[in-house]
């Protein structure tokens, strides 16, 4: 599903947020990518939805290179990778509803459409009540929430996640993490970025670390 | 895998490319309606932009008006040293009308010369007290098409009348025409140069306020091109919205100095030394209005698309 074939990002020429990293995920698989700040976990997850474009190297999603896409259909690789942003990346003035509608607005879909799988989403992740409030009105880990609807309404093939659970006290961890597995479960390849050991090692999950831009271990899905 | 496996046509809705016009249509009147403090601010700056290229135009209108109405003033006067029987005026008048320029004639008799001159002695009239008619000199009094008012094309139809032997003495107040034409050959100029630096300033403040409004929605806009949206179904809603607020800006904008000029027509006789109604003063014209409308939509249209340009395409 995902692949890394010698990757490297540099920034202002000297700076190496990656370097030389291979990586490859199948279909329908949960990798957390791990490692200290600014080991390289955001960057690569933002190459991965084509928002940086790696200095060297060659990423193939779905069979696809990315970097041979053309900004016109930068777009459509978009629309197959949900993305959870570390800020939320909420519009403060619509409301919940309008916010998770976003995703498939882009898509064209009809009002009814759109309505039904947003609340149908909304409803998984526990805020059906609170469709009609703005953002600012809703607690982190209700933002965060919403933030996950909005990355898996359109049931994308691949969700990117950067720190999903930052900040968040422990009941809000295990629920993202609960939706977190249920999308995986329905097909979703999900790779999560996310610093906190004991959120991964109570996922039981693969994850790789990064260390420096590199990559250090990968530690294995605990049987 | 083929190269274009990303690349696939959005479904266009429930209600196909007329779905996805509503779709616009509704996502722009909701930014507004989200984005109101932003969007009423926009307008109130466009308006007021507009008031003064409308209140400009206005001005402009009605000096031109009062142009023409002096120009009426430009007329050729020819001298008999007799009065014409209605025969000879027919005939000449018919000569005259066939030269080109000539807007009217009227004769002028002997007795009509000197009621005039009783009518501009007005209160001193007893001066005229047994002066005789005989005295003034009939006259054919020749009014020219707007056209011909300027001085070169005055002087060519005099030189044109001159060619028609029953004529020998004719007077244009040559200096008054000349005076005239450099005056409103001044304002004219003047007019378009102060409207072009109006009109710059105007485009320059409408362009930079449409700016700002789409600045301050750039996440936004970075979000809908991380969730996959293209450039055009990113830049639609915004363009509607430039539009939207160009149109209500300079609507407004017309409808604030019409009220204001109703106003000035009605009332401000009442302190003025002169009636402004009686003075031939009017509002801008429909077209104009329309015109000025249309600009509104088309500044509010051009300004979002160059924004966009900044946002959409360089991000």
């Amino acid at each position: 599903m995902i692949q890394l074939h010698n990757v490297s990002v540099t920034y202002q020429q000297d700076v190496c947020a990656l370097n030389g990293v291979s990586l490859m995920i199948p279909k329908g698989d949960f990798v957390f990518l791990t490692g200290a700040s600014g080991a390289g976990k955001s960057t690569l997850l933002k190459l991965l939805y084509a928002e940086i474009a790696p200095s060297r190297g060659q990423i193939i999603i779905d069979g696809q290179n990315i970097s041979r896409l053309t900004r016109s259909e930068l777009p459509y690789l978009r629309r197959s990778i949900g993305i959870v942003f570390q800020d939320f990346r909420l519009l403060p003035n619509r409301t919940v509803m309008e916010n998770v509608a976003i995703t498939l607005e882009v898509l064209g879909l009809g009002r009814k459409e759109i309505a039904d799988r947003v609340t149908r989403t909304l409803k998984q992740v526990g805020l059906e009540q609170r469709m009609q409030v703005t953002p600012c009105r809703l607690s982190g880990g209700e933002q965060q929430r919403v933030a996950l609807a909005r990355a898996l309404v359109n049931e994308p093939k691949i969700l990117l996640a950067d720190e999903p659970t930052g900040n968040l006290d422990d009941e809000n961890k295990a629920r993202i993490l609960a939706i977190l597995k249920e999308a995986n479960c329905r097909g979703t390849t999900i790779l999560v970025a996310s610093h906190d050991r004991r959120l991964i090692a109570a996922s039981h999950k693969r994850a790789v670390l990064l260390d420096r831009g590199e990559i250090r271990e990968v530690l294995d899905e605990p049987h | 895998m083929s190269r274009t496996k990303f690349k696939k046509r959005p479904a266009p809705g429930s209600g196909g490319i007329l779905g996805l016009t509503g779709y616009f249509f509704r996502r722009s009147l909701l930014n507004i309606r989200q984005n109101l403090l932003i969007n009423v601010l926009a307008v109130v700056t466009i308006t007021l932009s507009f008031l003064i290229v409308s209140l400009f135009l206005l001005v402009f209108v009605n000096l031109e008006g009062a142009g023409e109405i002096w120009s009426e003033k430009v007329q050729v006067t020819v001298y008999f040293e007799r009065e014409l029987n209605s025969k000879e005026f027919a005939a000449l008048r018919n000569v005259i009308m066939t030269l080109e320029g000539t807007d009217a004639v009227t004769y002028v008799s002997r007795d009509e010369a000197l009621k005039r001159f009783r009518t501009r002695l007005k209160g001193q009239e007893a001066l005229l007290d047994g002066v005789p008619s005989e005295i003034l000199p009939a006259s054919l009094e020749i009014r020219l098409k707007q056209a011909y008012r300027t001085s070169e094309a005055v002087e060519a139809y005099v030189s044109r009348l001159k060619k028609i032997p029953t004529i020998s003495e004719i007077q244009y107040g040559e200096e008054w025409v000349r005076r005239f034409n450099t005056f409103m050959n001044f304002m004219r100029f003047a007019g378009a140069l102060l409207g072009g630096f109006i009109a710059l300033a105007v485009l320059f403040i409408i362009s930079n306020t449409i700016k700002i409004t789409i600045y301050s929605r750039r996440e936004e806009v970075e979000l809908l091109e991380l969730v996959g949206a293209t450039r055009f179904f990113i830049r639609i809603p915004f363009l509607i919205e430039g539009m939207i607020q160009g149109f209500c800006g300079a609507l407004l904008a017309l409808l604030i100095l019409a009220g204001v000029s109703w106003a000035f027509l009605n009332h401000a006789g009442n302190f003025l030394l002169f009636n402004p109604q009686e003075a031939g003063l009017v509002f801008i014209p429909a077209t104009f209005c329309v015109a000025i409308v249309a600009t509104g939509v088309l500044v509010g249209f051009v300004g979002s698309l160059t924004s966009l340009h900044r946002f959409v395409d360089q991000s």
